[in-house]
């Protein structure tokens, strides 16, 4: 299979005043197409760097990170956005609706952004969606007037609605109660299984990792492993990592 | 084009979100640029209106659309609202004629009015002369061996009505100062002029008599004044048909080649009419066209107490016949028993609130047929002295032919402080040269044996000796010698008054000869600046050096008025929107730090930079869409409702300003287009800010946050 993202000898520091806060410290990780893959690990261990970098949302301080081919170190903030735009979708832990805007209009903002659609065809992509998700019946709804699984949907909807190849979650179901959490990562294993949309997400829920085809492992910005989910799950959880090494000033949201 | 049409929809929907999120800051912000715009409609029409009002009044009355004079001229030309009595020292132009050929070359150029722009003091003779004269007249008439008796027995029961009251009043002032408040020599003559045997003995010496009374009477009166006539020289024809507002008010317009003076009906009715009459037609105006009270205007008090004080006037005029006549109806309309006249008037002339309408109609029904409501009539002759250039006096005898008013602007002194003579009487009292003139210096010359010297051989003519041998360095003007011309010149304008009053002049001599300046009328107005550029250039090709200037400048301080209010306006509209701009900009920033988060999904999901700016800026342009035109809308209906109802003129200034009584302003898309633009520039600008501080949220700020 071919990869989707490559990350290279990466590292990340943050600077805050005169401190330098290494986040990332030589991360490599290749991700293939088609893949569910859970980053794991405690809180301050890097996921969400990791995530922002594959995402291309932030840029490496060192090494490399290529998204579909694209090395994004190299790219103009116009590009990456570009690419963010086409390649990527993105569902957030806080899903991150635009409050004034109609369920409809939520999932339909990226398209508008891309402005290749015509209305029609938006319209049926944004149909199909919703079907899809389960909540056609809130269309018209506003954000605030939704439960939070059927705020996520929305989210993952809207990630899916440019047909992606690449889906990041951040901690998709830290918001939801298990019934629910377990319902939307049901929702998006079916779609990585019949869109064949690669979807990475990070996550230090144990009872994610069962859905993962595999999971890598951080700990003080460094990956510790890449285990298959049966693994991940046999080892144990968070339990099962190494003890974090954090020292103060480590950030890693 | 969908696409963007659906992403602006979108963008829309946003913004206005935030808009009804914050609405109390949307409010305060919106009002600011309601009032903003309100301001900017309502006070550009008012502006445009009063300029083009005020434009119609300058051009209209005497400036025309371009005034054009000498540009060696010492002083800038001012036609209007001038301080100085003489007006502006301008160069003359020698040739009427060739500086109308040369501007009627430009093809923008309707006509040319010669001008000429001077002021005098007219002494406008008093009462006690007046009455003096016309008994002068009968004694003549008597002599002749007209019947004249009866005449000659009122005229005398009325200057002997005359001399009573001045004795009355040096009575007065000696009781208010003393004695030597009055001369003796005053005092005696007086005393003479009363006594009975003065006038027993008149008819012996009549002439005798009068002349007494004309050199020691006369000139105790102090009801005479000087007046001071600003007045323009000019071709009539050309002027009444270029300036077709102007309109003849009493008698008629000077004839075609007859020397004459038109009075200004405002200067007429202001300085010529009888002080205690003028005054009731101003407080009768001021209640009823400006509704004040006398109650409540100290003005308008002053102008009760001064009629109150000021019956001599009056009282002068009236011989016994009249004095009887007055007291019984003063007596009866004031209900007083009191037999003194001059009390009687002061008593009526002490009018209130209740009773100022029944006095004035009282006073033009009842008194004002007895006396002499104007001290120069039409068909008076006014005898004009004025200062040459050259510093001389010149006095020039003219027929009042009428009087004039520009039509709207009759209640105006910027518009009417102006009188106009004929162009050739202009000139001589200016000091130029006429045929006149140059024929009587001929005979003058020609009596006295003087004939035109050359300057450089006035030593050899003077004392003889044939060719001067240091002629070559001999050129400089001996000092103290004058040319022949000017020392006649001199001499007869000193000596001579010069009776033009029914003399004829060639009306072709108006085409030619000196003048000032020349109102210039254009056929496009529009094109104002290009026509003084080509005058300017036509005038050089001519040889002449003319500078044009436009109305608003000739004008002069009254011109720059609405620029002034403009600039007022402008400053006060800047100072409001720099506020709005400020506030805007703040409620921008708030929201957008506010908004961190939505801000940093969106570029998560792929928002280019450009479309968080956009969106900033349509959601100022909402506010300052949404409320600059309901501002305007506001503005345009106050206009609206001003132009229905009108705005009075406060006073005569106003008057001028509005060309009218009152002022009726119109409504131009530009004003709601300037209003609109400033509003949305403002908007715009006031977004840049923002714009910038959303343009720099990172994409990661959508991974921090909560919901």
């Amino acid at each position: 299979m071919k990869n989707i993202v490559s990350v290279k000898q990466v590292f990340k520091n943050y600077t805050l005043g005169t401190f330098v806060v290494p986040a990332l410290r030589g991360v490599s990780l290749d991700v293939e197409e088609g893949e569910f893959l859970a980053i794991a690990g405690p809180s301050g261990s890097g996921k969400t760097t990791l995530l922002n970098l594959i995402g291309c949302v932030d840029t490496p301080t060192e090494g490399t990170v290529q998204v579909a081919g694209n090395p994004t170190n190299v790219m103009s903030d116009r590009q990456l956005t570009r690419l963010r735009l086409h390649t990527i979708g993105f569902i957030f832990q806080s899903f991150n609706l635009v409050s004034v805007l109609s369920v409809f209009q939520n999932i339909e903002l990226p398209l508008l952004l891309q402005r290749s659609a015509a209305a029609k065809e938006r319209r049926s992509r944004v149909e199909a969606l919703l079907d899809r998700v389960g909540i056609r019946e809130y269309e018209n709804h506003r954000p605030s007037e939704l439960s939070g699984g059927q705020r996520q949907r929305v989210a993952i909807a809207r990630a899916l609605v440019t047909r992606p190849q690449l889906v990041l979650a951040d901690e998709p179901t830290a918001n939801l109660d298990s019934v629910t959490g377990t319902n939307i990562l049901d929702l998006m294993k079916e779609l990585n299984r019949t869109e064949k949309t690669t979807f990475i997400f990070s996550t230090h829920d144990a009872r994610v990792w069962a859905y993962a085809s595999s999971v890598v492992r951080l700990a003080d910005g460094q990956l510790i492993d890449r285990v298959s989910a049966e693994e991940a799950v046999r080892v144990g959880g968070v339990g099962g990592l190494p003890k974090s090494t954090t020292t103060a000033g480590v950030r890693t949201t | 084009m969908r696409g963007y049409l659906d992403t602006l929809k979108v963008i829309v929907v946003i913004a206005f979100r935030n808009l009804f999120a914050s609405w109390l800051k949307t409010l305060i912000v919106g009002g600011i640029i309601l009032f903003g715009s309100m301001l900017v409609v309502v006070g550009t029409a008012l502006v445009d209106s009063v300029d083009a009002s005020m434009s119609r009044s300058i051009i209209g009355s005497v400036a025309g659309h371009i005034q054009v004079y000498n540009a060696t001229s010492k002083d800038e030309l001012a036609v209007m609202g001038s301080f100085q009595m003489e007006g502006a020292d301008l160069a003359q132009i020698d040739d009427f004629a060739a500086m109308r050929n040369a501007i009627m070359t430009v093809p923008n150029v309707k006509d040319v009015v010669p001008m000429g722009l001077s002021g005098a003091m007219v002494p406008a003779g008093n009462t006690v002369d007046v009455m003096l004269e016309r008994l002068r007249d009968l004694v003549r008439r008597q002599q002749a061996g007209q019947d004249v008796k009866t005449a000659i027995e009122s005229q005398k029961d009325h200057v002997r009505q005359i001399v009573g009251v001045l004795s009355a009043d040096f009575s007065n002032i000696g009781k208010i100062f003393n004695e030597k408040a009055v001369s003796a020599d005053e005092l005696e003559a007086v005393r003479r002029a009363s006594a009975p045997d003065f006038w027993t003995e008149f008819d012996k010496d009549p002439l005798g008599s009068l002349e007494f009374l004309e050199n020691r009477i006369a000139p105790l009166a102090s009801d005479a004044d000087m007046l001071f006539l600003r007045y323009v020289g000019t071709d009539l024809a050309a002027f009444s048909r270029s300036f077709d507002r102007m309109k003849i008010v009493d008698g008629n317009t000077i004839p075609p080649g007859k020397r004459g003076f038109l009075f200004s009906k405002w200067v007429y009715e202001q300085q010529v009419k009888l002080k205690t009459a003028h005054r009731l037609d101003d407080l009768r105006d001021a209640i009823v066209k400006r509704g004040k009270t006398i109650a409540k205007d100290p003005d308008l008090q002053r102008m009760v107490k001064l009629n109150t004080g000021e019956v001599k006037e009056i009282m002068l005029q009236l011989d016994n016949q009249q004095v009887t006549l007055f007291r019984d109806k003063l007596q009866k309309e004031i209900g007083s028993q009191e037999t003194d006249v001059s009390r009687l008037l002061s008593a009526f002339f002490r009018v209130d609130d209740g009773n100022i309408m029944r006095r004035y109609q009282f006073f033009y029904d009842q008194l004002a047929p007895s006396l002499t409501l104007y001290r120069v009539r039409v068909g008076d002759t006014l005898t004009i002295k004025a200062f040459t250039r050259s510093g001389y006096v010149q006095s020039v005898n003219l027929r009042v032919y009428g009087t004039f008013a520009f039509e709207g602007l009759e209640d105006s002194h910027l518009a009417g402080e102006l009188n106009l003579m004929d162009m050739v009487s202009f000139r001589e009292l200016y000091g130029f040269s006429t045929p006149e003139r140059d024929k009587e210096i001929q005979a003058i010359k020609a009596s006295a044996g003087l004939k035109d010297i050359d300057r450089d051989k006035v030593e050899s003519e003077l004392f003889g000796g044939g060719a001067d041998e240091n002629s070559a360095d001999n050129n400089e003007k001996p000092a103290g010698i004058v040319d022949a011309e000017t020392a006649l010149r001199g001499l007869a304008g000193r000596a001579k008054l010069v009776k033009r009053e029914n003399e004829a002049y060639d009306p072709a001599q108006l085409q030619q000869g000196v003048v000032l300046n020349g109102a210039v009328i254009v056929k496009d107005p529009r094109l104002i600046r290009q026509t003084m550029a080509d005058i300017e250039a036509a005038g050089k090709k001519a040889g002449l050096t003319l500078k044009a200037i436009d109305w608003q400048k000739a004008s002069g301080l009254v011109g720059q008025f609405v620029t002034m209010i403009r600039a007022v306006l402008y400053i006060s509209v800047l100072i409001i929107f720099a506020v709005a701009l400020v506030i805007i900009n703040n409620a921008l920033v708030m929201a957008t730090l506010e908004r961190m988060a939505e801000i940093g999904t969106l570029r998560a999901v792929g928002a280019q930079r450009r479309f968080l700016l956009g969106m900033l800026v349509v959601e100022a342009l909402a506010v300052g869409g949404l409320f600059g035109g309901i501002g305007s809308a506001l503005g345009a209906g106050i206009v609206a409702i001003l132009r229905a109802v009108g705005i009075p003129a406060y006073n005569d200034i106003f008057y001028f300003f509005f060309s009218g009584p009152r002022l009726h302003p119109g409504l131009s898309v530009t004003n709601v287009a300037i209003a609109l633009a400033i509003v949305l520039v403002v908007s715009a600008m006031s977004s840049i800010y923002p714009g910038i501080l959303a343009m720099r949220v990172s994409p990661r700020q959508a991974m921090q946050s909560d919901e």
